[in-house]
């Protein structure tokens, strides 16, 4: 409740557009008693005898009013709605950016396509309850103490035995606000799983063809369908039962008036030509109660999604600018990592711990180790993705002091997944660019990541459109298109995370001398599997199974040493059978 | 129809108002449930007939026993016993109306839903079995909306859609009919107006069409965006680019928010038109009934009951465009989930397929052509073997079409020229599940579903007890990755094993594969991201569990391939050369240049 408040504060932005449309609610339905009673008043002087001579006039009313009625009711419809639509850009964007700034320890944990669906049918469901909901309830109550009054003034028993169904209806939503609540966060799930399911399923398709499990996998996805129906008929039978009350309680009412009334006119105290106003007063004053229950209906929904849509708004982001964050100038491509330790939230045992290593400026550091020791997560920390203990420096300043766009701008990443957009060659090359960039600034990129033959031989040539996740190009193409990502923001330390492991020998060679030449004076920072792309670092960082600094040193140095580089030097060199040959 | 040379582009299907084709079909996965929609029908049948009682009931109390009363025919103690007996009579109506009106909601909703169940599981059991073509074409978003709100659709159209608008005009001519009955007058002045009312119901429901249309487009590329994103959050930060996707979101939400406006425009504008005319008919039937009225011609409880009827008449009348946009909605949802029931995967089981051989099997590739773009060939004239127990290796250049020759092997693709056998018989002649059920595979790409690592290890095979686990994950070097996990088996996987390594989500495909005690081990680059000592350490463990099956091994590091019985080099999708790892170093061609770049010197 008190979060809805708070959303509200959105929507007062708007307050010139909701005081209109909040007058023109209640105009709206002024304008609408209005007509009532000049039907009425012709009824009544005809019943009376009188001669229709007076219609005229009394049409003349009926049309002006009506005009009236038809002004305020696209005022009312324009003013609130278009409020509420542009509230909702407003809370799309919010999450949106808040979402992109949001750290590992979060997306890593949350489904993707649950937070598609908080910017989807959440917005919506707030949007509606706060925009138009509101609204037109709240503008139509205005209207129920003028009606009731004068409808008093006609029958006041009437009135008063009135206040009971209305009491009912507020009394029946209370008791089924709890099943109407736990049937819609039912169905709201039921659904996230059945698109989570269906998004799994397709994008992991290979694997499910690959292993023969369709038919598997579909009686999985069926089952999850299954609940997702017996949820959606619970939450129809609420909604039934709520709908019936309301209906029961408004038409409970006709019944009392119809038998009060009827009384009224037997005992003369109620002209037979009220009937009509009546009738049509008692409806007017059940369309806004009514309009309640629908309200009513979406509050729970409403309150449920605007807890998850806080979620995310109201999550700060594990990393940010510290307070007066300096910009880093003047960096010259140095690192210095001072007792570094980083542990996952949640992780049992540290990724990485008790690191200290200093990175030269226009160094190459190699960083090795098996599989799972952390290298990945070591290269994450040059570009603060993650917070650590410890100190790291660049270029002599304590990185945590420093904004989190100067710490980025000079880093050029290949990730270790080569992850592209669903988007044109150009387009993910631009990425890595401040300014898209010329022709022939692509061509020069595609040389150097070693692309140019293999995009002269697609028809599309830069505009290429590439699948989701890169699933049109091969293994190496994609890594090399991350590379030439990298290079296009002419990088100052460039972070190579295995990213060579897609590429053969041949290609690799190039790619290195390439490399060379293109980030000649950058720092380079390279994790790798393949020692051939590490033994001519200037430095070497073994790290161990637990995420230790096991061993340092140059390519000879290490493998002079012995231990695991030696090891696995010697096992892909298998040197004793080059010399057999 | 083949997968291939269809029009992706189902988003833009338009949809007509009225397809008898599309109805027809709809109807088959309707008529299993058809006594739900019988009692939807009687329900609505109940309300309407309620409404109809009620009206009346006003009208023989007014014009009754209180007329009576007014004009002294009768005692008002007589007209107040009658008054009761009206008075019970509409509670009775009333009470029925409101019972009626729980069944209105809950039993549509039901009756859609059983429909929606069924046709959803169907469509994604479909899906499961089309080409990979298909998929690699089309947005994983986009297909996600056909099983979900496309199906969710089509519910509408036997729930607020077809059901309601059929009862909806059948109302409206019985209304008539009654209107015609009580006053011909006023019933020639409503119908006069009938017209009016319906053409701007009509013509609302054209721009209403158009706008939702758009604003449906837009919606689907923001959310396809934020999914990309979300995705891809790691690059978008290290490379600090959040504003700049910020603002390319906020580009997209400009339109979207555009569009609505634009419908809302109409909206806006079509409550108060339809309003007007009815106060024009309104204002009409007061001339013409107060006339009526005053010569005596009209009772006024008629007239009230007239009153009642005109409001029922104008709500069916009102909601006609709506109606017609949810059933247009809902037949373009058809037609786009029609055309994937109707697409025929290329790659499927013939009529009798062969019994795929329990055990051994050579796998022949035959003079093989291959392009996934037509006159872009990636595979040409490839002919090699892998017989029962072999290991062949691949090696070549980055894009030489290593990963497409494990994609023809597993018949995810089917060759342009040539042929691939299994002791002789073409692929294709065999059940494509059953085929690679025999195979373990691992991908270049490979995926981890959310769930735990045994779901992700058993996939829901049969006949993988814990003992063939264990071997696996031994084999595999997985099982310090799992002993890590908090829970060992039975820990979570989060989406695509996104808390794992890159590596250790590679131990756990191998295990994956390795756990079906496979006939033919694909790896391709499967121990790309795993280090050496473990990788050998796999090589020996699979080797001795798999002992005479067959295996084919991509890869770039050339230590991996180096024990294998047969070592293929392929080049721009042709074989190269062909030999054991020491027939083709004496050689000297392009394997041995290869070899010699990784071991000597890389700048050489
Ligand atoms: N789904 C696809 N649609 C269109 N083209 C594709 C598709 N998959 C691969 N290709 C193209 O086919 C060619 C061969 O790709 P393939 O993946 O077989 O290469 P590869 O030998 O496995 O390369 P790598 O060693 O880089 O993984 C490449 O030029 C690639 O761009
Ligand atoms: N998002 C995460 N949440 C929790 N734990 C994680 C996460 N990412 C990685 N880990 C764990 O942290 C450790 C180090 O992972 P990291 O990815 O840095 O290894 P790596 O050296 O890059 O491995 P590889 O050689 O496989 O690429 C692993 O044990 C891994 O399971
Ligand atoms: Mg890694
Ligand atoms: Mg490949």
């Amino acid at each position: 409740m008190r979060l809805l408040v708070r959303f509200y504060g959105r929507f007062l932005r708007y307050k010139a557009r909701l005081a209109i449309g909040f007058a023109a609610v209640a105009a709206t339905r002024v304008t609408d008693i209005a007509i009532t009673l000049v039907v009425g008043e012709a009824l009544n002087r005809l019943k009376a005898g009188e001669a229709p001579s007076f219609l005229p006039r009394l049409l003349a009313w009926f049309a002006a009013w009506g005009l009236a009625q038809a002004l305020f009711s696209f005022l009312q419809r324009w003013c609130v709605v278009s409020a509420s639509r542009f509230v909702e850009a407003e809370l799309k964007r919010d999450l949106f950016a808040k979402l992109a700034r949001l750290d590992f320890g979060f997306h890593d944990r949350t489904r993707s396509g649950d937070l598609v669906s908080r910017l989807t049918s959440d917005v919506e469901a707030v949007r509606m309850f706060l925009g138009p909901g509101l609204m037109f309830a709240l503008g139509g109550l205005v209207m129920v103490p003028v009606t009731l009054v004068m409808l008093a003034r006609r029958e006041p028993l009437l009135t008063l035995v009135m206040a009971l169904p209305l009491s009912l209806m507020a009394l029946s939503f209370k008791l089924l606000y709890g099943r109407l609540h736990d049937a819609s966060l039912a169905v709201q799930e039921a659904a996230g799983d059945l698109s989570h399911g269906a998004q799994e399923n397709f994008a992991g398709v290979r694997v499910v063809k690959g292993y023969g499990r369709e038919e598997h996998q579909a009686a999985r996805f069926a089952e999850v369908s299954r609940r997702n129906r017996d949820d959606q008929v619970r939450l129809a039978r609420a909604r039934g039962l709520a709908h019936a009350l309301s209906t029961g309680t408004s038409q409970v009412t006709f019944v009392v008036i119809l038998l009060l009334g009827g009384r009224a006119i037997l005992d003369g105290r109620m002209g037979i030509g009220d009937a009509l106003v009546f009738i049509d007063l008692t409806m007017k004053l059940f369309w806004p109660v009514l309009t309640l229950g629908w309200i009513a209906g979406l509050y729970p929904r409403a309150v449920a999604s605007a807890q998850r849509i806080e979620e995310v708004l109201g999550r700060a982001p594990a990393i940010v600018d510290p307070p007066g964050a300096r910009a880093l100038t003047g960096f010259d491509g140095s690192f210095r990592f001072e007792g570094v330790s980083f542990t996952y939230p949640g992780a049992a045992r540290p990724a990485l711990s008790g690191l200290d290593f200093e990175v030269p400026a226009g160094s190459v550091l190699g960083v090795v180790g098996p599989t799972g020791s952390g290298k990945t997560t070591l290269l994450d920390l040059f570009g603060r993705l993650h917070a650590a203990q410890g100190t790291l420096r660049m270029g002599g300043e304590r990185q945590d002091e420093l904004t989190l766009a100067s710490i980025r701008a000079p880093l050029g990443y290949v990730p270790q997944d080569s992850f592209l957009f669903s988007d044109t060659w150009r387009e993910n090359v631009n990425l890595g660019a401040d300014a898209p960039l010329s022709d022939e600034r692509l061509a020069e990129l595609a040389r150097i990541a070693c692309l140019d033959e293999e995009l002269a031989r697609f028809e599309a040539g830069y505009d290429l459109r590439i699948g989701e996740r890169g699933v049109t190009l091969s293994g190496g193409q994609r890594q090399r298109t991350c590379i030439a990502r990298a290079l296009a923001r002419e990088p100052q330390v460039l972070l190579l995370d295995d990213a060579l492991s897609a590429v053969d020998t041949e290609t690799e060679a190039r790619l290195v001398r390439h490399l060379r030449a293109a980030g000649a004076g950058a720092t380079v920072v390279i994790a790798a599997h393949r020692l051939s792309s590490v033994r001519h670092a200037d430095d070497i960082l073994v790290l161990s199974a637990d995420g230790r600094v096991a061993q340092t040193g140059t390519h000879d140095e290490l493998v002079a040493a012995g231990g695991w580089y030696a090891d696995t030097w010697a096992r892909q060199q298998q040197r004793a059978e080059l010399e057999e040959l | 129809m083949s997968a291939t040379d269809q029009d992706p582009a189902e988003e833009l299907v338009q949809g007509k108002a009225f397809d008898l084709r599309l109805f027809l079909r709809l109807m088959e996965w309707a008529r299993p449930h058809a006594w739900q929609f019988v009692v939807s029908l009687l329900v609505l049948v109940g309300l309407f007939a309620a409404q109809l009682g009620g009206a009346w009931l006003w009208r023989l109390t007014l014009d009754g026993p209180l007329e009576a009363f007014h004009d002294g025919r009768l005692p008002r103690a007589e007209a107040l016993r009658e008054l009761y007996r009206y008075v019970a009579a509409y509670a009775g109506i009333v009470l029925a109306y409101s019972w009626l009106s729980y069944f209105e909601i809950a039993q549509l909703g039901r009756a859609g839903q059983v429909v929606v169940h069924d046709l959803r599981s169907a469509l994604f059991e479909h899906m499961l079995r089309l080409d990979l073509t298909w998929f690699d074409a089309r947005p994983t978003g986009s297909l996600v909306t056909r099983v979900t709100s496309d199906v969710e659709n089509l519910a509408e159209l036997f729930t607020s859609g077809l059901v309601v608008l059929v009862f909806d005009l059948a109302k409206v001519v019985v209304l008539i009919v009654l209107l015609f009955w009580l006053d011909r007058e006023l019933a020639l002045v409503v119908t006069a107006f009938t017209p009016v009312l319906i053409g701007v119901s009509l013509l609302f429901r054209g721009g209403a069409r158009r706008g939702f249309r758009e604003v449906r487009a837009h919606l689907a590329k923001l959310n396809g965006y934020l999914q990309e994103v979300l995705s891809g959050v790691r690059v978008v930060q290290m490379f600090h680019r959040e504003e700049r996707v910020g603002a390319r979101f906020a580009g997209l939400v400009e339109p979207y928010l555009a569009a609505n406006l634009r419908t809302l425009v109409l909206f806006a504008l079509f409550f108060p038109a339809i309003g007007l005319t009815v106060l024009a008919i309104q204002g009409a039937s007061l001339w013409f009934g107060g006339h009526s009225l005053a010569t005596g011609d009209l009772a006024y409880g008629e007239f009230v009951q007239f009153w009642f009827y005109l409001a029922m008449l104008v709500d069916p009348i009102r909601d006609l465009g709506e109606r017609f946009n949810v059933l247009q909605a809902a037949f373009a949802s058809a037609e786009r989930v029609f055309r994937i029931l109707d697409t025929r995967p290329a790659i499927a089981a013939p009529e009798g397929p062969a019994p795929v051989p329990p055990r051994g099997g050579d796998l022949v590739f035959e003079d093989v052509g291959f392009a996934y773009v037509p006159g872009q060939p990636v595979l040409e004239e490839l002919s090699f073997r892998i017989d029962a127990g072999e290991t062949v290796a691949l090696v070549g250049a980055t894009g030489a079409g290593k990963s497409t020759i494990v994609n023809l092997a597993l018949r995810f693709h089917d060759p342009d020229v040539g042929r691939v056998t299994l002791d002789g018989v073409d692929l294709r002649r065999f059940a494509p599940p059953a085929l690679r059920a025999r195979s373990g595979l691992v991908l270049q790409e490979d995926f981890l579903f959310e769930g735990t690592v045994r779901e992700n290890l058993l996939m829901g095979r049969a006949g993988i007890d814990d003992a063939a686990l264990e071997r696996a994950l031994d084999a595999s070097c997985a099982r310090d990755v799992v002993a890590r996990l908090d829970g060992g088996l039975d820990a979570r996987l989060t989406e695509r094993g996104a808390t794992l390594s890159t590596g250790e989500r590679q131990l756990l495909a191998i295990a994956r594969a390795l756990a079906g005690d496979p006939e033919l081990i694909l790896l391709d680059e499967a121990t790309a991201n795993v280090d050496s000592a473990t990788e050998a350490r796999i090589e020996q463990a699979t080797k001795n569990l798999l002992r005479g099956r067959s295996a084919l091994v991509v890869a770039h590091r050339l230590s991996t391939v180096r024990g294998a019985d047969r070592i293929l080099v392929l080049h721009r999708g042709r074989l190269r050369e062909a030999g054991t790892h020491a027939e083709l170093l004496a050689r000297g061609g392009l394997y041995a240049r290869l070899y010699a770049l990784q071991f000597d010197d890389a700048e050489a």
